[in-house]
């Protein structure tokens, strides 16, 4: 295996475009990274898709071949990837794989989706009875996926004595670094107070701590180190990625199953920390050589429990972080200079893509008014539907 | 006096009589693991032997948390008429956690790791004039439950 570098990334700013297919957010985000990269088209040697359920021809979501044939028809090889939110995670993963074997000198990886509006629904054509958990959880109680969040919340707070203020203080951190990117949604600044004052949504979560739901695009460049030189940029390696499945015993409350076996040794949300052992491990790593982590926040829940469970944080210690300001791009352990999906509202497959294009920023220190101090090592971590996990390293 | 007939919101799922309600799952001959709802398979990776069979699973169990759901879900769910209710999370002895809806306690009276005990309650009535409905955890007595 050879190293892999990030050649360029590119995003279409995150909102809700109904006059937009989603072909063409994929299309823009990766004209933006291809120009970043200083390459064409023709340049390509392979296209991942991160597919989802949403949108896109031929009922497959969206497809790299339909990109491809849509706008330069190159034949190359088009890999479409599956794995719910986090198929933007396993895109750059099968990417990375594709150039570190030597199969590709430069290759592209890219997530768009459009949004249905409000609670995400059940796809259509799954069968109505006792096999579908999906059908289940919605029939005999209508657990919506702010339901599973919530008893997550409500649990840590009986644990760690996490406060309804300091679960706001996470959303409000968020939304802080938001309001100095361009691409997140919601840039408007927030204080507890208004994050309390938001309606309740599923109790302890206010309607400010669970993310909304959104359209956009992001796509990553990845190429040989040679490649990487000939651009003469700053040089941004893959140092670590890795895509992981749950384990037996994981306690976690996963949508959209309605019950789980508590019972084993497995690690909390394990798909997604099994996936950050991996890439950490492959990168010769450990949690304290990481500068700053973009992590799945679909709730503030999620920005304190997950430094946890990745053992980059005591359990109980991120109520701490977050109240003296460590999490902030100034602290000890800044999380999501972007803004997280708090302030994006998640645009599913493509957010695990952005995640990367947010670690290559930084790390390129070119996240203006934003910028974690002197970044040169940053870790992405998402999770998407039907236990799967994403985790990428990068290292400038 | 006529009795309205009452269906279970889906099949095979819980079964109900005037003695009491229980949940049907499954538990695996070889290394003893328990699903809800029953289960293709074990899906234990020490196990080999994954042979599983329906099981009724303990009526009794302890709240592990709790949320109240505040707004209409979509489409599938039918309550008539709605209210704002509480889900839980429910640890069975042994281990299995089971979500579902929380009845016959009010939203203040909640408390992690209360005793509960497993009963159903009406959703809505059908078009047929037939009750529908779900399994539901209302406050149980001390010391069945773990």
């Amino acid at each position: 295996m050879r190293p892999v570098y990030v050649l360029g990334v590119g995003a279409h700013p995150w909102g809700k475009f109904p006059d937009k297919p989603q072909l063409h957010l994929a299309i823009e985000a990766l004209s933006a990274a291809l120009d970043d990269a200083g390459l064409g088209w023709r340049n390509l040697q392979g296209l991942v898709a991160a597919s989802s359920r949403f949108e896109g021809g031929m009922g497959w979501g969206l497809h790299a071949n339909e990109v491809l044939q849509a706008v330069a028809e190159i034949g190359v090889p088009a890999v479409n990837v599956g794995g719910g939110c986090a198929a933007g995670g396993i895109a750059v993963h099968t990417a990375a794989s594709m150039v570190a074997s030597g199969q590709c000198e430069v290759i592209a990886a890219v997530g768009a989706e459009r949004m249905p509006k409000g609670f995400i629904p059940r796809p259509p054509g799954c069968p109505d009875d006792i096999t579908d958990t999906d059908y289940l959880r919605w029939v005999t109680m209508g657990a919506t996926n702010p339901v599973y969040w919530a008893l997550e919340a409500r649990r840590r707070m009986h644990d760690f004595g996490t406060t309804a203020e300091t679960l706001a203080a996470a959303s409000v951190l968020m939304h802080h670094h938001a309001a100095a990117n361009p691409l997140a949604r919601y840039r408007k600044e927030c204080s507890v107070e208004d994050v309390l004052n938001s309606p309740a949504v599923a109790d302890p979560l206010h309607l400010l701590e669970i993310c909304a739901v959104s359209d956009g695009a992001a796509a990553v460049i990845l190429g040989s180190e040679e490649q990487a030189r000939r651009r003469g940029v700053p040089l941004v390696e893959v140092a670590g990625s890795a895509i992981a499945t749950g384990q037996f015993g994981d306690p976690a409350a996963r949508i959209p199953t309605v019950s789980m076996s508590a019972v084993g040794t497995a690690p909390h949300t394990s798909e997604v920390v099994g996936a950050v052992r991996g890439a950490l491990a492959q990168a010769g790593m450990e949690p304290s050589d990481v500068d700053f982590v973009e992590l799945a926040d679909n709730t503030a829940w999620h920005v304190l429990a997950w430094p946890e469970f990745f053992g980059f944080v005591e359990p109980g210690q991120s109520d701490w972080m977050i109240e003296h300001g460590q999490m902030g791009i100034d602290g000890k352990l800044p999380i999501n200079p972007s803004g997280g999906f708090l302030s994006f509202g998640e645009a599913t497959t493509a957010q695990g893509v952005l995640q990367v294009c947010e670690l290559v920023w930084q790390l390129r220190q070119q996240a203006q008014g934003r910028q974690v101090p002197g970044a040169r090592v940053g870790l992405s971590a998402v999770l998407g539907l039907g236990a799967n996990g994403a985790s990428v390293v990068l290292k400038a | 006096m006529d009795t309205i007939e009452q269906i279970p919101v889906a099949d095979e799922l819980f079964r109900w009589s005037d003695d009491g309600a229980d949940l049907i799952g499954s538990r695996c001959r070889g290394c003893g693991a328990q699903y809800f709802p029953k289960s293709l398979s074990c899906r234990n990776p020490q196990c080999d032997e994954k042979a599983v069979e329906p099981v009724l699973l303990g009526r009794h169990g302890r709240l592990h948390s709790y949320t109240i759901q505040h707004y209409q879900p979509p489409g599938l769910f039918r309550m008539d008429p709605f209210t704002p209710y509480a889900i839980g999370l429910v640890e069975l002895p042994g281990g299995l956690r089971v979500m579902g809806m929380l009845a016959g306690c009010g939203f203040d009276n909640l408390r992690i790791g209360m005793p509960v005990e497993l009963s159903v309650d009406v959703l809505y009535r059908d078009e047929a004039g037939r009750e529908v409905i779900t399994y539901t955890y209302r406050p149980g007595p001390e010391g069945k439950a773990s």
